[in-house]
């Protein structure tokens, strides 16, 4: 990772779509372009020129819908109001995207979100139909742990 | 920690959509949201719409995520007026207003918004958003308003669709914040679909950019809703110190009655 100077921020994400077609062309280069277009159209030239300063999208799970972004701390705000008012990706399909964590580094956001994930399984626990599928929510409940991989962790999830 | 409240989700005819919606706000982390039953006055007679009992929605209600208790459902009602006349549907003793938790207006014209902030007994004030301001905003109704504690509501749905309504929402806005200095303003999503909801952090810091400071953006969204459900509340008892009801007629057999009756059937005996 280059680095950029000045002290990041880290925006935690979720997406959601309204139907399950729009994830077919969600990748991370194209997210870049849309949300700088989407700073454009809210906060002008100089939002654009605030953002684009140490701007990336640092991680994208399309399973879980999990987005990570990084920007500049004195200008996260900037970006932050700019995803509120997304409601369109791509070709017309409808979203929304809702910001969970704000963190000062990678590893912060990583910590949260396998907490954000295992809340997600049990929340799902009550709504369980069959035993088997009961035992095997509680088993990956208790697999979730700090060593594992991120990634690894949230897939459990789309499971 | 303050907890998160909605109070505008819109009522649809489509049951299904209006779940789905309230189970979003609940993974979103909202404890309490209102339904929306909205009504203008323009045929004459306009009946009344019924809220629809929560349990026609759910068998269980959804957990809110974060927590361990399931989402609260309140009912409000917005009237939309034009004419001095439609205010007198307003009064406390109304029998349509007793079915609702939360009551809001809309004023069309200054002179209304005048009565309204003054004498009416709502809730809210609900602030257009979807056209320019037809009027300016003067401090003594706003400041009365204030003083009786009754709130202004700002609905951000339409921000999110289109960059005109956009404009609109925050050039309004910060005329209203001009006037009372962030103090009793509340933010509402008015969302129809699922997808118009916003999580409550990004609405706090969406409040930035409608003239809030950092505080009285979270209170919008978090303990100002608070003091309008509670206002409310004073409405259907005596200063929200005193509640009557019949006299044989304990608190669970009053339970059972809600099952068994409509609501409405059971206040007009």
């Amino acid at each position: 990772m280059q680095s950029t100077g000045g002290h990041p921020k880290y925006l935690l994400c979720e997406i959601s779509f309204a139907s399950p077609n729009g994830w077919q062309h969600v990748e991370e280069k194209k997210l870049h372009r849309s949300i700088l277009e989407a700073i454009q159209k809210a906060h002008g030239d100089f939002g654009v020129a605030c953002c684009a300063v140490s701007f990336a999208v640092k991680y994208l799970n399309t399973y879980t819908g999990i987005l990570l972004l990084r920007c500049r701390k004195a200008h996260y705000r900037l970006l932050w109001s700019t995803l509120a008012f997304i409601h369109q990706l791509g070709k017309k399909e409808t979203c929304a995207i809702t910001c969970i964590h704000v963190g000062g580094t990678i590893r912060t956001c990583q910590k949260f979100l396998i907490g954000y994930n295992r809340q997600q399984l049990l929340r799902k626990l009550p709504t369980c139909k069959s035993e088997a599928e009961r035992t095997a929510l509680q088993e990956a409940v208790r697999s979730c742990t700090l060593q594992e991989d991120v990634v690894s962790a949230s897939e459990e999830d789309s499971n | 920690m303050a907890v998160f409240v909605d109070l505008n989700i819109r009522q649809t005819s489509d049951k299904n959509l209006l779940r789905k919606t309230i189970e979003i706000a609940a993974h979103l982390g909202y404890s309490t949201i209102a339904v929306n039953y909205v009504i203008e006055f323009q045929d004459k007679k306009q009946n009344f719409i019924k809220p629809i009992p929560v349990n026609d929605l759910f068998n269980s209600l959804p957990i809110v995520q974060g927590k361990s208790k399931p989402i609260r459902v309140l009912n409000r009602l917005t009237v939309v007026v034009s004419d001095a006349v439609q205010c007198i549907e307003l009064r406390a003793t109304s029998p349509h207003i007793r079915l609702y938790d939360i009551v809001a207006v809309l004023p069309k014209t200054e002179k209304l918004f005048h009565t309204a902030c003054m004498t009416l007994d709502v809730d809210i004030i609900c602030i257009t958003v979807t056209e320019k301001q037809p009027f300016h905003f003067r401090r003594p109704p706003v400041s009365g308003a204030i003083e009786r504690g009754i709130f202004f509501e700002i609905i951000y749905s339409h921000a999110t669709k289109d960059s005109t309504m956009r404009r609109y929402t925050i050039s309004n806005s910060l005329s209203l914040m001009q006037i009372c200095k962030g103090k009793n303003v509340v933010l509402s999503s008015g969302a129809e679909k699922p997808l118009e909801l916003r999580g409550p952090y990004d609405i706090a810091n969406l409040g930035l950019l409608f003239g809030l400071s950092e505080g009285d953006a979270k209170a919008a969204v978090s303990t100002n809703c608070r003091a309008v459900i509670l206002h409310g509340e004073t409405r259907k008892t005596a200063m929200g110190v005193v509640y009557t009801m019949k006299k044989n007629q304990t608190l669970l057999d009053k339970e059972e009655d809600e099952v068994t009756h409509p609501l409405s059937k059971r206040m007009k005996t």
